[in-house]
């Protein structure tokens, strides 16, 4: 009797359909976005929100492909995910490489981390959320405090052959690990950047060119500008062998 | 005939690839602009259901009834993706499907459906679609959606439609029209608020044959 209470009164503290294990609340804030679109302001309010604390590893990525198994490599359409998807791997539910293990996942679509997320019963972070929480600076960094000394490092180097664990970077002020340095993150809207209706070449799609440029906020952010250039060339079926994802959540 | 398309098909394909490696590898080459129109002539593989008709869940249409995409199976389809609160393009596109509608011979009519999709989760509830329908006077051929934010951003991914959502409620958006095969395969995009009515109805009337 008195367990059942126990477990009664663990139901109310934590709700079964919001799991937060791995996550930490984003304290809701504003971001200076990279681009100026037209309807903004310069400021982007960002509501508080859940956050995984690093990016999904590929152990974790495997438990989903075992429950789901038309997210098997050899099952996969390739409308959702291109002929890379998860060819780390050494086989449809077996990693091979035990080093790789807690590396962040990635060779994954846009489509196979939005599946993983909803599963989860979360959701791909925004790319304003993502850019929000990635901008607080480090709080334990080696090489100092400065974010994008951190980041034009990480460009400057080649990708590795092993990728590190998650976790190995750096923490940021939010308590989240890795934003920068480890892998780059798929999120919600990836391909909605639209600098404006002059810039819309002959196919309607707009491009994130020079003139796109013209609209930042901030013309000496090489670092942001990479990421959104990068985002701009991606499509959701393509998989990389440096692009992750970590979900988010709404808070209830 | 077949061959031709096959081989055509093929050639594209690799366009595709190739493109695809130069620009998911090297952020700075700047402007996914051969993949836009690559991807706009994509031939889909029509073994049972296109990408389309595999995604999951349901949507509410203007008269309220809970429909999933792939009951939109058997018919060609003319899609487009739109808001109703929208000023200028989204008036424009739904004016190009008319023209399609209206274009077409009367014995390909009940071969056709027209779907509207909403980015506009919050306010293009099922009243405001019927609304609208009214409005533009959009016949019994047409299905009007409303869907949750997830869904229809899972929908637009594969279409390639992109869409930003702007601080007064109104969204951005790349303007196209879908036509999709009876399997939902899409067959051609057409990009851009120039109307296409001929080529439009050039490859409904092949679809219909198929």
């Amino acid at each position: 009797m008195r367990s059942l209470f126990a477990l009664l009164l663990l139901g109310f503290i934590s709700s079964p359909l919001q799991d937060h294990s791995g996550m930490i609340k984003i304290p809701a804030g504003e971001l200076r976005p990279f681009l100026l679109l037209a309807g903004q302001n310069g400021r982007i309010k960002v509501h508080s929100f859940y956050l995984d604390i690093h990016a999904v590893t590929n152990d974790e990525f495997l438990q989903f492909v075992k429950a789901n198994p038309r997210w098997k490599r050899s099952g996969v359409s390739r409308a959702f995910a291109d002929s890379n998807y998860l060819k780390q791997w050494a086989g449809d539910i077996e990693i091979g490489d035990d080093r790789i293990r807690n590396s962040p996942v990635t060779n994954i679509s846009w489509f196979a981390a939005n599946a993983y997320c909803k599963w989860k019963g979360k959701r791909l972070p925004t790319m304003d959320e993502w850019e929000y929480a990635a901008g607080a600076p480090p709080v334990n960094a080696k090489r100092g405090r400065d974010l994008s000394r951190i980041i034009l490092e990480w460009y400057d180097h080649p990708n590795p052959a092993v990728l590190p664990v998650v976790g190995s970077t750096y923490k940021n002020r939010f308590g989240v690990y890795d934003m920068h340095g480890l892998i780059w993150e798929w999120v919600e809207d990836f391909n909605s950047v639209m600098p404006g209706s002059e810039n819309r070449g002959p196919g309607g799609n707009p491009f994130v060119c020079g003139a796109g440029a013209l609209g930042t906020a901030n013309k000496e952010d090489y670092a942001a500008y990479m990421r959104y250039a990068f985002r701009e060339s991606l499509q959701a079926a393509y998989t990389v062998g440096g692009l992750g994802f970590r979900c988010a959540q709404d808070i209830e | 005939m077949k061959n031709n398309i096959i081989a055509w098909g093929v050639i594209i394909s690799i366009m595709a690839l190739s493109c695809h490696k130069k620009s998911a590898f090297a952020p700075l080459s700047c402007c996914a602009k051969g993949d836009a129109i690559a991807a706009s002539s994509l031939p889909v593989p029509l073994d049972g259901n296109a990408p389309v008709y595999q995604l999951q869940g349901k949507w509410t249409d203007a008269h309220n009834r809970l429909l999933e995409l792939n009951e939109l199976k058997g018919k060609v389809q003319v899609v487009a993706m739109i808001f109703t609160h929208c000023g200028y393009a989204c008036p424009r596109l739904v004016q190009d499907m008319k023209a399609i509608e209206d274009s077409l011979p009367a014995a390909e009519k009940d071969n056709v459906g027209y779907v509207l999709i909403s980015f506009d989760s919050e306010r293009d509830v099922p009243a405001q679609l019927h609304r609208f329908a009214a409005q533009q006077g959009l016949g019994d051929h047409w299905v009007l959606l409303h869907g949750n934010p997830g869904q229809v951003r899972e929908l637009s991914m594969l279409l390639n439609v992109k869409y930003q959502k702007l601080d007064d409620g109104n969204f951005n958006h790349s303007n196209s029209i879908f036509i999709l095969d009876r399997n939902g395969g899409v067959r051609q995009s057409l990009d851009g608020l120039d109307p296409q009515t001929g080529l439009a109805i050039n490859t409904i009337h092949r679809l219909i044959q198929q």
